[in-house]
């Protein structure tokens, strides 16, 4: 198993479904369970179904150089997203993900809505279930294919092993957050969807950057030993980030309140 | 056509979301990939990674850039 698509795959996973669950528990609560529960296993095998078809046929079928360089593009595009909402929480220009608040204003929605509790299976309580899980399930399933696949075409072993250890890194996420949920009974407050964002984020670009200029043909010092380096090198960039964008901050308020004053 | 150009949004809302960084990278791949494909500039192929790196962090910060000023207004 690639411990590194593992992880990879396990932190991205962990924070789509912390998002997914509190949707969950919102129609779980606010409606029933059982409707709550069936939308979000048909979902799930949605998922799994993208996955095996999607990752199997780009192994398969797609040449090693274009899946490098496509792919290493992608990641570094979805890293860049994902680093640049995290950059922005830590520096205070965008606020943090607030699970809480999510969940009271979709219990709030449903309660307008006339939506009660009930023993029976309700349609569209099913419906916004199977929605949350699979919106944000998508991601992880986009992350498992392309990191996955790009890291099976990197190994010199055959098969499709890089996209299994990150499906098994996915799959131990929601089986975590599904018993963590089960155990709190409330949203998931705790869990550091920043940090865990932040560092996924610094992973899929790295790897990016690194498979892509693989594919055209480049190499990097040291080879596969230079990836913590680079990944090393987006951390420190990152804070550098940070540190300028929370001074642009301080300025802004600064500036507003000599201008409030004046 | 209106689903064509919907379906175009998700994707890319999916994928990248932010012009920025959209433009920086695909204009970076087109930098190396032109490195890559002319002989005279085979003095340049091995910092074919250097560059990649610049570009994106480049790219990273613009985007920030025009976040953290635009909140400034």
């Amino acid at each position: 198993m690639d411990w590194v698509v593992t992880g990879a795959a396990f932190m991205a996973a962990a924070v789509e479904f912390v998002e997914a669950f509190t949707i969950v528990l919102v129609v779980g609560v606010t409606i029933n369970w059982k409707s709550a529960i069936v939308g979000a296993l048909a979902a799930a095998a949605t998922l799994a179904v993208i996955v095996a078809i999607f990752g199997v046929a780009i192994v398969k079928y797609v040449p090693i150089d274009i899946l490098r360089i496509v792919v290493g593009v992608i990641l570094v595009l979805f890293g860049l997203k994902w680093m640049k909402k995290a950059l922005l929480r830590y520096s205070g220009l965008k606020a943090l993900h607030d699970e809480e608040a999510i969940y009271e204003e979709h219990a709030a929605e449903l309660r307008a809505r006339g939506e009660g509790t009930t023993t029976a299976l309700v349609p569209s309580a099913v419906a916004l279930s199977y929605k949350s899980v699979l919106l944000e399930g998508l991601e992880v399933a986009f992350i498992v294919i392309t990191f996955g696949s790009s890291a099976s075409a990197a190994s010199t072993a055959a098969g499709i092993g890089g996209i299994g250890s990150a499906a098994i890194g996915a799959a131990v996420a929601g089986i975590l957050v599904i018993l963590l949920g089960a155990l709190v009974r409330a949203p998931l407050t705790k869990v550091p969807e920043n940090t865990l964002k932040f560092v996924v984020g610094i992973m899929l670009t790295t790897f990016g950057t690194f498979w892509t200029v693989e594919g055209l043909n480049g190499s990097w010092l040291f080879s596969d030993a230079f990836l913590p380096i680079l990944a090393a090198l987006y951390l420190l960039a990152s804070l550098v980030i940070i540190a300028w964008l929370r001074s642009t901050k301080q300025r802004a308020i600064s500036t507003r309140t000599v201008q409030q004053k004046g | 056509m209106t689903k064509i150009t919907n379906a175009i949004n998700a994707v890319y809302n999916f994928i990248v979301g932010d012009m920025i960084i959209l433009v920086g990278i695909v204009l970076a791949l087109i930098i190396l990939i032109i490195i890559n494909a002319i002989p005279a500039l085979g003095v340049v192929r091995p910092f074919l990674g250097t560059l990649f790196i610049i570009f994106i962090l480049a790219t990273l910060a613009a985007t920030l850039a025009r976040e953290a000023y635009s909140r400034k207004r």
